[in-house]
């Protein structure tokens, strides 16, 4: 399959965010808190004013006089008293170039009565937070949850296997940095942006602004990577507000380091797991979370409500009892990265049980399978199981780890571990279908951010819906003035729940066709003129079918969509937070072998392989991409990737020399295997796939680690230093 | 910042253009000049591309060998015969970032930016490697250890430039390094071994750290053998590890350099002298 937008991006002929220009342009700059905490005591523009080529700098000062609705008490856009984080912006400046913008930025002189920063959850808590820590002001989200009684599980159990392990933060690293221009005229408020989150980035700047959200209209354009790092405002307030005091466009785009300082990563967490074991059953589990949310977490409680169930994981365990903290510090805010905070609890999960195997003298995999999700069983939520994958993936490892064993040489360990994942289609969109007689529109807000799911896998979807060639769907997109609502694409769901909806909206396509045809049913077929309707009444054009408005205007109109279908959880078991259901149920297991220098503590992966629960694949290539990508992606969280904070919060290595991604050197041979036939909430039975490749590659590594060593590592990533101290660990 | 880039076509129009400004800065594949000048740590607005002189070429000399300073590390790295006669060489030059960066970077460059923690410079050191310059006053030759003064510090006079290095016929040598990620990263700790011919012991040099790449004289004395046995190679390494000053740093802990050293000096010895892996 070519993609479509191959041709494009390689002749560099596609317009990325950073790409984006207008007549008359500025471009803008972001003036940075120089503090991690404190009070703000003043912000002097006039050395920033002063600068040849600045048209505009604005802080809270200005702001009380050109747009005071921008100073909300929830979401200021600048801080008005207390500084967050380093590198908060706490102004920003515009001029006629870059290079002057950013030397006005510098020249700005901010005044910080500094304090000590909260650099480490483990700063503000290090022990566990006792009774009413969740009105703690350092506690941005609480969970708790649970169902059975643990205590009386613990009591009775024959063995109580408990561990502790610590998690690193790691950064998105989309190639494209961060990127919009900004346009205010006659009241509306334009920001093209490059995004996964057009109508998101419209709402929340909208509150930002403290402006009515019709006002704002953001379009989207080629999305240069976002892995979860383009879904939410980020720029666009800051590139509208300069917008509006300079009357002229401007551009906000950040380097590279700024895109490590100020973007919204996912940060560290400490992770308690206590199971209680009687014989080889578990029979208890107690889950402690504390989770490192920066200065904030947007999606309040999504990574602590959401991300909890992964340390539960797809399993019968018994009694449960669930209890996370989101905790404050002096950083940047928390945001999602590809399954947001899901590898690293499936990290320690994984490796908690494949320890706790050994302990009992069982067969990892072969325990898993003793406990592993079937269909009907129910989560600790109460929610009833779909089809899952779990099972089959898992025997499907298992033969494969059996036929690698005899090879596996010396010095070498075989790992595998299960991660879940439900397909996010509780975030709803829309479409529209606009036919004519030549081809079938397919109209809708989202951008290509790369994994091919908006470009490809929107027009396969309609394409299987409709029956026609993809040649003739046309995507069309556009911004949120005139397109179809939607959520956005991220959460596995693009492909799922606008599929969904294309195949509603085809629904209602031909349903008309077929009244008008002279009854049904009818499908759509390419004839020799166009697009023909076929049916028992014959062969028709489609042309023919449409009125006069239809065949001169825009063609036939439908709308599909889809807002997700999850069984409810068991209200009764949530004692605080929100909790989220599962609308599927998608397994993802990793098989790898490693190499374990036993003196440097080195390891390298020497072969791996993946098993994908996918539903129904509706493009192999895609999916086939999305797994290699994960697992690339998921090799760098399990052995080099992680954000270093220094004691007073910086960020020691804001740069893609001490951030290390895998290179292609990394990377060992990886089989896929991808296993149809346990539907999920996608259009045909299929299931997200952008995120669940991704899950269990950190935590297959490190019981391969073990397995090669007989030391278990239990902080993510096993970088050659933090092996070795383990195998020298008396 | 505006930057203007003066690309002479000769020896002395390059050091005359070094001296027109007082921030004039050689540049040859620029792979660590260009990150240091994006980041406002080397301030300069005159560049001088040394691209045009005559000085990329690897060659066997009556002497031994010979490497310009402009030659790219790919093209060293490949050059007949090197690998033969000096295996440490080449195996810290192959260690180098990637082979496409290796396409650009230069052994002049790598000399000149002087990094704490190069990887040339160790290997460099332990072969007692001879550095030729050229300047205003005329061409010199001088020891590498006596040049470099410490981190990012090589002592150069002003318009004075790199013009190669000059290397014995061969030597018995080895790197061995260590790094979070094998490619494009920096090594937490070097340990280049060589023994020259006419030296009567193993030399040892370290890179990783502080406050430059260095020689350990101490650990050397044991190391008088052509083949240390197991004993002699436990004693250099466990003298290594603790003679030098190690940093705690974002890339590595002391306590972790040091057992590196000690891994590290084994496994090169190991291989450079035939002799037993204690």
């Amino acid at each position: 399959m070519t993609r479509p937008d191959a041709a494009g991006k390689l002749r560099g002929a596609v317009t990325f965010g950073t790409d984006l220009e207008r007549p008359g342009m500025l471009w803008g700059a972001l003036v940075p808190s120089p503090a991690a905490a404190g009070r703000l005591r003043a912000v002097d523009l006039g050395p920033a004013r002063r600068t040849p080529g600045v048209v505009a700098a604005i802080g809270a000062e200005e702001l009380r006089q050109l747009l005071p609705s921008a100073l909300g008490r929830e979401r200021p856009l600048f801080p008005v008293e207390e500084v967050a984080y380093r590198g908060q912006p706490v102004a920003a400046v515009a001029a006629s170039t870059r290079a002057a913008a950013r030397a006005a930025a510098r020249a700005a002189r901010v005044t910080i009565e500094e304090r000590r920063p909260v650099a480490d959850v483990e700063d503000r808590y290090p022990e566990w937070p006792g009774p009413g820590a969740a009105s703690d002001p350092g506690v941005i989200a609480h969970v708790r949850a649970g169902h059975g009684n643990v205590a009386s599980a613990f009591a009775r159990a024959t063995l109580v296997h408990s561990e502790t392990y610590r998690t690193s933060g790691v950064c998105q690293v989309a190639l494209e940095p961060h990127a919009c221009v900004a346009e205010v005229s006659d009241g509306v408020w334009r920001v093209t942006s490059s995004t996964q989150t057009p109508f998101g980035v419209r709402d929340d700047t909208a509150e930002i602004l403290g402006l009515p959200a019709e006002t704002i209209v953001v379009d989207g354009t080629w999305v240069g990577g976002g892995f979860g790092g383009k879904g939410a405002a980020f720029l666009e307030p800051y590139a509208l507000a300069l917008a509006r005091a300079s009357g002229r466009p401007v551009e906000l785009a950040l380097s590279y380091r700024e895109e490590f300082r100020l973007g919204r990563s996912t940060l560290a967490a400490v992770i308690r797991l206590d199971t209680a074991v009687i014989d080889r059953t578990i029979v208890g589990r107690r889950v402690r979370l504390l989770l490192d949310t920066g200065s904030s977490l947007p999606g309040r409680d999504f990574a602590t409500g959401y991300s909890i169930g992964f340390l539960v994981g797809p399993y019968r365990c018994g009694a449960v009892e669930v209890e996370g903290f989101g905790v404050r510090t002096n950083k940047p805010p928390f945001g999602p990265h590809r399954a947001p905070f899901a590898p690293q609890c499936v990290f320690a999960l994984e490796s908690h049980l494949d320890g706790l195997a050994r302990r009992l003298g069982v067969d990892p995999l072969e325990f898993r399978l003793a406990h592993v999700w079937r269909e009907g069983d129910e989560t600790f939520l109460g929610q009833k199981v779909g089809p899952f994958g779990g099972e089959r993936a898992l025997r499907a490892a298992a033969e494969r780890a059996r036929a690698w064993r005899p090879s596996v040489a010396e010095g070498h360990g075989l790992g595998a571990a299960l991660g879940f994942w439900s397909t996010g289609t509780g975030a709803g969109g829309e479409v529209r279908l606009r036919l004519d007689g030549r081809a079938l529109r397919l109209e809708q807000v989202e951008r290509e951010i790369g994994s091919g799911s908006v470009i490809a896998g929107l027009t396969a979807v309609a394409a299987r819906a409709t029956g026609l060639p993809a040649r003739l769907v046309r995507l069309v997109a556009s911004d949120t003035a005139t397109a179809p609502v939607d959520s956005g694409v991220f959460g596995s769901r693009t492909v799922a729940a606008l599929g969904r909806a294309i195949v509603q909206a085809n629904e209602k396509l031909l349903a008309t066709l077929a009244r008008r045809a002279g009854g049904g049913p009818v499908r759509l077929e390419e004839g020799a003129d166009g697009i023909d309707v076929v049916g028992p009444a014959g062969r028709r054009p489609v042309a023919e079918l449409l009125t006069p408005e239809e065949r001169d205007g825009g063609g036939l109109v439908a709308e599909g969509r889809h807002y997700g279908n999850a069984p409810p959880i068991d209200p009764s078991r949530v004692e605080d937070g929100t909790f989220y259901p599962y609308t599927d149920f998608t397994a993802s297991v990793d098989l790898a072998e490693v190499e374990v220098d036993p003196e440097t503590g080195s390891v390298r992966v020497v072969r791996a392989a993946a098993f994908q629960d996918v539903g129904a694949v509706i493009s192999e290539p895609l999916v086939r991409a999305q797994v290699e990508g994960g697992f690339v992606m998921g090799l760098g969280e399990a052995l080099t990737e992680e954000t270093l904070w220094s004691p007073d919060a910086t960020l020691l290595n804001p740069s893609l020399l001490d951030y290390r991604i895998p290179t292609l050197l990394d990377v060992p041979p990886l089989e896929i295997t991808l296993l149809e036939g346990a539907p999920g909430a996608g259009p045909f039975g299929a299931k997200g796939v952008g995120e669940p490749p991704i899950l269990a590659v950190p935590a297959a590594v490190a019981n391969a680690v073990a397995d090669a060593t007989g030391r278990r590592v239990r902080d993510l990533p096993l970088t050659p230093e933090r092996v070795s101290r383990a195998l020298i660990r008396p | 910042m505006p930057l203007t880039l003066e690309r002479p076509d000769g020896v002395d129009a390059a050091i005359a253009a070094l001296l027109s400004a007082p921030d004039a800065v050689p540049i040859a594949g620029g792979t660590d000049l260009l990150l240091d000048l994006e980041a406002g740590r080397v301030r300069s607005e005159h560049l001088v591309s040394l691209a045009g002189l005559p000085w990329a070429r690897v060659e066997r000399t009556g002497e031994g060998w010979s490497i310009g300073s402009t030659a790219p590390l790919r093209r060293v790295e490949r050059s007949e015969g090197l690998a033969a006669d000096h295996p440490g060489f080449v195996e810290a030059v192959r260690s180098v970032g990637s082979a496409a960066l290796r396409h650009r970077a230069t052994l002049g460059g790598n000399l000149g930016r002087a990094s704490p923690a190069s990887d040339l410079l160790p290997i460099l050191l332990a072969l007692d490697a001879d550095v030729t310059l050229v300047g205003p006053a005329g061409p010199r030759r001088a020891k590498l250890d006596e040049l470099l003064r410490g981190s990012r510090d090589l002592a150069l006079g002003r318009g004075e430039l790199i013009e190669g290095v000059a290397l014995p016929p061969r030597a018995p040598s080895a790197y061995a390094w260590q790094r979070v990620r094998p490619a494009n990263d920096i090594s937490q700790v070097g340990v280049a071994i060589a023994r020259p011919p006419g030296a009567d012991r193993w030399a040892v040099a370290l890179g990783g750290v502080l406050p430059r790449p260095c020689r350990v004289p101490a650990a050397e004395e044991a190391l008088t053998a052509p083949t240390p046995s197991e004993e002699e190679v436990r004693r250099a390494a466990r003298i290594a590890s603790t003679a030098a000053r190690f940093a705690s740093d974002r890339r590595a802990t002391a306590e972790y350099r040091r057992r590196l050293v000690d891994v590290l000096l084994r496994r090169a010895l190991a291989r450079a002298s035939g002799g037993a892996r204690p």
